[in-house]
């Protein structure tokens, strides 16, 4: 029996994740029950079919985001604090999911809708707090619009979070704060995550909001800067090369064991090669997706809309992106022994090539039978409708299913 | 032409082409139609359009409330209790002046609530047209909720009148062509007289000619509620340009201007539009649509005429900043019901109930 092991200790790295059957099979039924999982809790809490009709769409996709970025803060930043290793060793895994679920959800409620929607939007910036909004607004500030308007300002935030925080777990680690023991280690890095992900919001987001009420608040958020750069008005233009640049270090990790990030290992030069590197290896992946686009839809232009528009295909770069990161993770997750005996550019190329044809493929497949599956609008382009919700939805599903209950009901852990 | 059929495989082009891709700002045409296979659908003389009603609901906040309440605006429009006191409706009287001089009327949509649209067929006597046969076709722009609800006010005076019906309509819109009752849940419509004459259901790819100088081209674009698909009116105006007109304009104008300038004989001049252009219908603001007024400025179009989903903050910015939008007038004060913006005594950038512009 073949097991991913993992060689430093932290909790994750400490855990030898054992196939309960052959690996084939054992993956498989990780998968299945992730696909069960996904579709049960999109259509209870997400579709507007369901039951809490989440998916507005913006406010169920910020949602899924922010959960996603406090379960790797959970796991990679504060190492499973407060819970001991005892109980993380000795837990049944559903008990283990649920415990570290629910502490996930109460984190996102009380940052999300404790500090940023009740205290922040309600004395501080408006367009953190829906209500607020209503409340100063005229014409257009309804609750409809505002809630969406919210939403895109909880999202934004996220953004600059996510590479920030990728960067700091990957290229600094215990670098900086060495001798900390947790939750110290956790709360140094976290707040050196928010010093440097809070002005990247400003700078490339918060022209974006300041600029969705009529007039434009002038006065408090510059125009976007970036027009003439990209065409557009739209934000979207660093969200994608921002989250680009995110999803280039996660194929590192999930189907290159972490390579080229792995390196460097000396600092300062690791964080640096790890910054350059990354935000180089975002714009290829943004620029060629892109270049894609151009052929299937020609080219866009200014004031386009759907497919046409260019603030859409930044958007699009990161949804499709996600398509074959999605493949990418479950086969590091659920499959990864099946290729531990390869030579590393042999399991490389061939983990890519299935990442990237089974993304494909998914993609194809949620856009042919989203809207039956799903009760999602039909289309590609769509003015109120991206996939990526759904895609962030099942990322964060996995990580549940691998960090908090060690790859049930396939794997069983065992220690060192 | 088929952008789609450019691609015939998936071309795997250095970034580097695509940094120059995304940097072009008129579309380049690379696409387009050769000069001797573009569209030549002839002429008109002129081109009056008469605003029915663009009011389709008559507050914003109300209407958000009852989308809201549903599960927001990917709800499917069936399935949504409307406040029914809070129902208008848009339909636009298209008439066209043929070189000759001979005039035809078409019908632009015929609105939501039955109350509301059978008190301005009445006030505007197209109720009377389309019993003396007057209008010689519907043209359905779409099967929204404000579009297309009060079917049963049009088909009641004339149910054997020609319709150009959008072919990605929903189900339950191709029932109500046929009568049908969905009247249970508040808002949504009922249609006691089936249509009984010919039906053109449209697709993409194809072009319509309605006559010399007037044709309906089908865009299968998105739209919220779970709708798709929206035709539109392209009119060719001696000596002028071509005009579009639209119920609420889904693909978008530029995508229009855009569709002329490839497909059409001398399609680069674009000289107008009437209608919902689809930007801001909630009065919510985004920069993407200050990017649809950089847009609209290089094509140097001479007359925007603009109402319903376009939204007046949109409306009044693209004035602000020099585009050519048609101004309106008081008339829609005289009406039996005002909505919230006109109440707010907005400046009149819209062409509103009752007002007309003529190209």
């Amino acid at each position: 029996m073949e097991a991913r092991k993992h060689a430093e200790s932290d909790w994750l790295e400490t855990r030898i994740l054992i196939p309960k059957w052959n690996v084939v099979l054992s993956g498989l039924a990780n998968t299945l029950v992730l696909v069960l999982a996904s579709l049960a809790v999109w259509w209870i809490f997400f579709s507007n079919a369901g039951i809490f009709k989440l998916y507005t769409p913006l406010l169920g996709f910020s949602l899924v985001i922010w959960t996603l970025l406090i379960i790797l803060w959970q796991t990679q930043l504060f190492d499973f604090w407060p819970l001991s290793r005892g109980f993380l060793s000795n837990s049944n895994p559903l008990i283990k999911g649920a415990l570290l679920t629910t502490i996930t959800i109460g984190l996102y409620l009380a940052l999300i809708f404790g500090l940023l929607f009740w205290i922040i939007g309600q004395f501080g910036i408006s367009y953190f707090n829906w209500h607020s909004l209503v409340q100063y607004g005229e014409f257009g500030q309804d609750v409809l619009s505002t809630r969406e308007t919210t939403s895109w300002a909880f999202l934004s935030l996220s953004v600059p979070f996510f590479l920030i925080s990728i960067f700091v777990m990957l290229g600094i680690g215990k670098d900086l704060f060495a001798p900390l023991a947790q939750p110290r280690m956790g709360l140094a890095n976290f707040l050196l995550i928010s010093t440097l992900s809070i002005p990247i919001f400003v700078l490339f987001f918060h022209p974006h909001i300041g600029s969705m009420f009529y007039p434009a608040q002038v006065y408090t958020a510059v125009p976007p800067w970036w027009q003439s750069l990209a065409m557009t008005n739209s934000a979207e233009y660093s969200l994608g090369i921002l989250f680009c640049t995110v999803l280039g270090i996660f194929y590192a990790i999930h189907l290159w064991d972490g390579y080229p990030w792995t390196l460097v290992t000396r600092q300062p030069w690791r964080i640096l090669f790890l910054v350059v590197g990354s935000i180089f290896l975002g714009l290829v992946i943004f620029y060629f997706q892109l270049s894609i686009m151009e052929h299937i839809w020609d080219e866009a232009y200014i004031g386009g809309q759907n497919e046409n528009n260019f603030g859409w295909r930044y958007s699009h770069t990161v949804t499709m992106g996600n398509f074959i990161v999605v493949p990418a993770i479950i086969l590091n997750f659920f499959f990864a022994p099946a290729f531990s005996g390869m030579p590393f550019w042999a399991r490389g190329i061939i983990k890519t090539v299935l990442a990237i044809a089974a993304g494909l493929i998914f993609a194809w497949a949620y856009y042919q039978w989203g809207p039956v599956l799903l009760g999602v609008v039909p289309g590609v382009s769509h003015p109120s409708e991206n996939a990526a919700a759904f895609l962030l939805l099942i990322i964060n599903l996995l990580l549940i299913q691998d960090h908090f209950m060690d790859g049930w009901p396939g794997y069983r852990l065992s220690t060192k | 032409m088929k952008r789609r059929d450019f691609l015939k495989g998936v071309a795997a082009t250095s970034a580097g082409v695509a940094v120059a891709a995304g940097v072009g700002s008129l579309p380049k045409q690379a696409f387009a139609k050769k000069k001797g296979e573009k569209e030549d659908f002839g002429e008109i003389k002129s081109l009056k359009v008469k605003c029915i009603s663009e009011t389709s609901w008559f507050d914003n906040a109300t209407l958000g409330a009852d989308i809201k309440a549903a599960g927001g605006i990917n709800s499917n429009q069936y399935d949504v209790a409307y406040n029914t006191d809070n129902l208008g409706g848009y339909a636009a009287l298209v008439e066209v002046e043929a070189l000759d001089g001979k005039k035809t009327k078409y019908l632009l949509d015929t609105g939501w609530s039955n109350d509301w649209i059978d008190y301005v067929f009445e006030k505007d006597g197209i109720d009377s047209m389309l019993k003396t046969k007057e209008i010689d076709t519907l043209i359905i722009s779409h099967d929204h909720i404000d579009h297309y609800f009060g079917l049963e006010s049009t088909l009641k005076h004339q149910p054997d009148i020609r319709i150009f019906f959008p072919g990605t309509s929903m189900p339950k819109s191709f029932e109500l062509l046929k009568g049908a009752d969905f009247s249970a849940t508040p808002g949504c419509p009922k249609n006691a007289t089936p249509h009984t004459g010919e039906l053109v259901v449209t697709k993409t790819d194809t072009l319509y000619k309605l006559q010399d100088g007037a044709a309906i081209v089908f865009f299968d674009a998105p739209a919220t509620l779970q709708v798709r698909g929206e035709n539109v009116m392209y009119f060719k105006i001696k000596d002028k340009g071509y005009v579009t007109v639209t119920g609420c304009c889904h693909p978008g104008i530029l995508t229009l201007i855009n569709h002329g300038r490839r497909n059409f004989k001398d399609g680069e001049k674009m000289y107008g539009c009437y209608g919902g252009l689809h930007i801001s219908p909630f009065e919510n603001w985004d920069p993407k649509m200050d990017d649809i007024i950089t847009g609209l400025k290089q094509y140097k179009m001479e007359k925007i005429a603009c109402n319903h989903c376009t939204g007046w903050i949109w409306a009044e910015k693209a004035a602000n900043a020099g585009l050519p939008i048609v101004m309106g007038t008081d008339s829609n004060l005289s009406y039996k019901k005002v909505g919230t913006l006109a109440r707010a005594k907005t400046s009149n950038v819209y062409i509103g109930n009752g007002d007309s512009v003529t190209f």
